[in-house]
C-alpha cells in the first residue's frame, strides 16, 4: 500500500490564498489534441452532492484557489470542480470521509502530521463479487514500470498520480469509444508530455501515430493482454516488453482491442455488416474491418473467372490438337 | 511475314514497370487486408512497401497519360463509334466460337490501330476510370488524417476503403483476363513477344 504524501502546509499568515497564477499556469500548457481539456460538459447541477461538501465548495469551487508552497516553490491547486466531483465515483461522499474532520472549521486549524489516503485502504473490504477488485489491481500496480524496483520516481508515485479522487469516474459499457480513449490517454499524457514533441522518436515506427493515439489507448500496447476483456490491467510494461505487434489489432481477431471494444453498447454490438458500421462511424481498421461476404464474393468471382479462362484454354488446345491430327 | 513496329520504347518500359508495380501492390495489399494469414508479408513491411509502390504507380500512371498526350500513341485510344456494336459483337463471337474453329481473327492489327475494340474499351475503362479511382482512394488513405470525419453521414474512411477494395478486386480480375487474352494472338507468344521487342510479327503479305 502506498501512502499519500501530503505536502507540508504553510503558515496561514503568509497565505496569498488566491493565486491568480494558477490560471496562467493552466493556460501555458502546450496545445495538443491529447492534452486539450475537453473534459465532459456537465450542467452546473450539484444537487447530488453531500450537504457538507457543498459547504466546503463555497470556497474550494473557486478555480483560482491555490497557493505556492514556500519550500518547493510548487503551486498547490486547491480547487475542486463541483461538476466533475458530482459525476465522480465519490460524488456522494462527504469531504471529511476522506479529509480530517477539523477541516470543517475555517480558518483550517494548523495540524501536525500528514493526511494519508489510500484507495485500497478503503476498498479492500469490498465483497468478492464487487465490480472492481482492488487487491488484484494493487498487485498489478506493484509490478508496473512506474513503481517496480529500480523505478526512479517510485517514491512519488501512487494511485493518485493517475486518479484524482475528486474527478475519477470509471468508463462503463456504452460510453463512446473515442471518449474512453481520450480520457484514459489524457491520464498518461499528463506526465508523458515529451511524447507530443514532434522530434520524439519513441513511436516513430508506428505510422500515423496521432491517428492511433486518438483511436486506441496507450494501455492497449503498454499492458499485458488478458483473457478477461472487461479488465483494465494496471501492470504498465517497460518499453522493451510493450506490444509492437500490428497484427494484434490489424487482423480479424484483433485481440489487443478486446478490452477497449468491450465498452461498446449492446446496440453497437448488434450492428452487423459493413454498411451499418460505416453509417455509425466506427473506425475502419485495416485488416480488422473485413466483411466476409464481400471478400468471399470477390474471391468467388475471381475463382470463377480463373476457371472459365482455364476451360477456354483447354478447349482451344483440344480443338487445335483435333485439327492438327486431322491434317 | 508481316512486321509492324507497334510498341515504342517508352510504352514497353511503362508497361513492364506497371506490371511489376501491380504484382507488388497485389501482394502487399493482400498482406494487409488478410493480415494474420500465413504465407503473406509481415504487416509492417507490407504497409511501407504498399505506400511506396502506390506512389510509384501514380507517377507511372501520370507518365502514361502524358505519353499518350505528347506522342501519337494516344490515337489507339480514340474510339470510333461507327459500327462499334458490330465490332464488339464480332470480337466476342470470335472468342466464344471462332477461336475454337481456327476462324480468321476478325481484327487486323495495323499501325493506326493496334487494339481491337474489346481491348480498347477495357483498356480505356481500366486506365481512365479504375486507375484514377484506385489512385485517388489510395492517396486519400495516405492522408486520411486530413479528411472530414463523415461524408453524407457515412464514415469517410469507410467510403475510401470500400472504393479502394472494390477497384483493386476489379483490377485483379482485369489482370487475370489480360494475362489470358494475350495468348490468343496468332501463336500463344505472338503478343507477348511484341510487348518485349516492340515488333508485331505475323504470317501474311508485308504491307
Ligand atoms: C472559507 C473558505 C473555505 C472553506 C469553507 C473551506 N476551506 Fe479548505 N481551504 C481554504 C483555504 C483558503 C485553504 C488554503 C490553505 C489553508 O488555509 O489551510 C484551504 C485548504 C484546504 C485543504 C488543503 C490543505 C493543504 O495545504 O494541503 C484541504 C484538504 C481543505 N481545505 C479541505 C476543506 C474541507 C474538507 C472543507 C469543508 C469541510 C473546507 N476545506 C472548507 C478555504 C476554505
Ligand atoms: C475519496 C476521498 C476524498 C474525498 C471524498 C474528497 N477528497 Fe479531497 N483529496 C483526496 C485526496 C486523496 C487528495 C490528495 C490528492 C493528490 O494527491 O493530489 C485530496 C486533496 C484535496 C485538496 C488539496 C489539494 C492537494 O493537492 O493537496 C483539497 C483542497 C481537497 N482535497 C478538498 C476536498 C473537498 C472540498 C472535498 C469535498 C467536496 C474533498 N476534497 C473530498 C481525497 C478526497
Ligand atoms: C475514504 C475511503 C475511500 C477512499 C480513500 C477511496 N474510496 Fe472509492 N469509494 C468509497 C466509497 C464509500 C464508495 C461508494 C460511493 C457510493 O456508492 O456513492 C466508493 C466508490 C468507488 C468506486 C465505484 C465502485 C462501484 O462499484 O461503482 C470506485 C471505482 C472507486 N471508489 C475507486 C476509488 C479509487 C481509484 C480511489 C483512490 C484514488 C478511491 N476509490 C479512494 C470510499 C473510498
Ligand atoms: C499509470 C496510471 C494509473 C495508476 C498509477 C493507477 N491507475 Fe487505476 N486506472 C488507470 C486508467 C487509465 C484506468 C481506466 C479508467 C477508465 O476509463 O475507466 C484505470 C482504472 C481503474 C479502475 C477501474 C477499473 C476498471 O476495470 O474499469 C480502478 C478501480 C482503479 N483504476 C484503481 C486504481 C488503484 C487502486 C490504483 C493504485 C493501486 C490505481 N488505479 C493506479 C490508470 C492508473
Ligand atoms: C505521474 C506521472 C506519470 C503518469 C500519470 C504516467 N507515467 Fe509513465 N512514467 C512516468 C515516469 C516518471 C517514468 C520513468 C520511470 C523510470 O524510468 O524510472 C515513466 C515510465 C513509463 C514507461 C517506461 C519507459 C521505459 O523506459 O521503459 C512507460 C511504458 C510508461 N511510463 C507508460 C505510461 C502509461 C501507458 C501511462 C498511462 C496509463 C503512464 N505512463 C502514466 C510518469 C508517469
Ligand atoms: C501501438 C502500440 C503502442 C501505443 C498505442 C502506444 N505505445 Fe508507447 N511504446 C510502444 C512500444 C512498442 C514502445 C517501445 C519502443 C521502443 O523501444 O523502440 C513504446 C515506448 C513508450 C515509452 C518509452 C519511451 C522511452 O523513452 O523509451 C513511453 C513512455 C510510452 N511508450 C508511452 C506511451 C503513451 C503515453 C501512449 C499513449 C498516448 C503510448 N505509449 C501509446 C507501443 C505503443
Ligand atoms: C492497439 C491496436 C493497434 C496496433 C497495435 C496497431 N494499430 Fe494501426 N490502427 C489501429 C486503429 C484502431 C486504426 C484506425 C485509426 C482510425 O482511422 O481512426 C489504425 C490505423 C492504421 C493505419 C491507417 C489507416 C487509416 O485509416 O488511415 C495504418 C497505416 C496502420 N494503422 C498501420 C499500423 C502498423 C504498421 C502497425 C504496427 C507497427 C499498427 N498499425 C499497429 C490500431 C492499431
Amino acid at each position: 500500500m502506498r501512502l499519500f504524501q501530503a505536502r507540508s502546509r504553510i503558515s496561514r499568515h503568509a497565505l496569498p490564498w488566491v493565486v491568480a497564477c494558477a490560471l496562467s499556469f493552466a493556460s501555458s500548457l502546450p496545445a495538443s489534441p491529447l492534452l486539450d481539456s475537453d473534459r465532459p460538459e456537465y450542467p452546473p447541477d450539484t444537487t447530488e452532492l453531500d450537504s457538507q461538501a457543498r459547504d466546503c465548495l463555497r470556497c474550494h469551487a473557486m478555480e483560482t484557489l491555490a497557493y505556492r508552497d514556500p519550500e518547493t516553490g510548487e503551486i498547490l491547486d486547491l480547487a475542486v470542480d463541483p461538476r466533475l466531483l458530482s459525476h465522480s465515483v465519490h460524488g456522494e461522499m462527504a469531504c471529511t470521509e476522506c479529509h480530517r474532520r477539523s477541516y470543517r472549521r475555517y480558518p483550517h486549524p494548523e495540524q501536525a502530521g500528514r493526511e494519508t489516503f489510500s484507495c485500497v485502504g478503503c476498498h479492500e473490504d469490498d465483497p468478492e463479487d464487487a465490480t472492481y477488485q482492488f487487491l488484484s489491481i494493487e498487485e498489478e500496480y506493484a509490478r508496473s514500470v512506474h513503481v517496480a524496483p529500480g523505478a526512479s520516481e517510485a517514491e512519488d508515485f501512487s494511485c493518485h498520480s493517475c486518479h484524482d479522487p475528486h474527478v475519477f469516474r470509471v468508463s462503463r459499457v456504452g460510453k463512446e469509444i473515442g471518449q474512453v480513449v481520450r480520457d484514459d490517454n489524457r491520464v498518461c499524457m499528463s506526465c508523458h508530455r515529451e511524447l507530443t514533441d514532434p522530434l520524439d522518436t519513441t513511436h516513430a515506427w508506428l505510422p500515423k501515430r496521432d491517428a492511433h493515439w486518438a483511436s486506441v489507448r496507450c494501455l492497449e500496447c503498454h499492458t499485458p493482454p488478458s483473457d478477461r476483456a472487461e479488465r483494465v490491467s494496471h501492470q504498465i510494461l517497460p518499453a522493451e516488453d510493450s506490444a509492437r505487434d500490428c497484427v494484434g489489432c490489424h487482423s480479424s481477431d484483433a485481440r489487443l482491442l478486446n478490452r477497449l471494444y468491450h465498452y461498446r453498447s449492446q446496440e453497437d454490438l448488434a450492428r452487423k455488416g459493413l454498411i451499418a458500421k460505416a453509417l455509425f462511424n466506427e473506425a475502419y481498421v485495416v485488416g480488422m474491418s473485413r466483411n466476409p461476404t464481400l471478400d468471399a464474393l470477390s474471391l468467388l468471382v475471381i475463382g470463377l473467372t480463373l476457371l472459365g479462362l482455364t476451360a477456354h484454354g483447354v478447349g482451344r488446345y483440344l480443338t487445335y490438337r483435333r485439327r492438327t491430327n486431322r491434317q | 511475314m508481316r512486321s509492324l513496329y507497334l510498341y515504342a520504347g517508352w510504352v514497353r518500359l511503362w508497361h513492364w514497370l506497371n506490371a511489376l508495380l501491380f504484382l507488388i501492390l497485389i501482394l502487399s495489399g493482400a498482406s494487409m487486408h488478410y493480415a494474420g494469414t500465413p504465407w503473406l508479408l509481415d504487416f509492417e513491411t507490407a504497409v511501407t512497401l504498399h505506400n511506396t509502390t502506390g506512389i510509384l504507380l501514380t507517377l507511372s500512371w501520370i507518365g502514361f497519360v502524358a505519353g499518350n498526350l505528347l506522342t501519337d500513341n494516344g490515337r489507339h485510344y480514340r474510339i470510333r463509334f461507327r459500327g462499334l456494336l458490330d465490332r464488339l459483337f464480332e470480337q466476342s463471337r470470335y472468342y466464344a466460337f471462332g477461336i475454337f474453329q481456327d476462324a480468321p481473327h476478325p481484327f487486323h492489327v495495323s499501325a493506326e490501330m493496334k487494339l481491337n475494340t474489346l481491348q480498347q474499351l477495357s483498356y480505356l475503362g481500366v486506365m481512365y476510370l479504375l486507375m484514377p479511382l484506385l489512385l485517388l482512394s489510395g492517396w486519400s488513405f495516405l492522408f486520411s488524417v486530413y479528411l472530414p470525419e463523415t461524408l453524407f453521414g457515412v464514415g469517410t474512411v469507410w467510403i475510401v476503403a470500400m472504393t479502394h477494395l472494390t477497384t483493386s478486386y476489379l483490377l485483379v480480375l482485369f489482370l487475370l483476363v489480360h494475362l489470358y487474352i494475350i495468348t490468343t494472338g496468332e501463336t500463344v507468344l505472338t503478343n507477348l513477344r511484341a510487348m518485349v521487342t516492340g515488333w508485331h510479327r505475323e504470317r501474311g503479305e508485308p504491307q
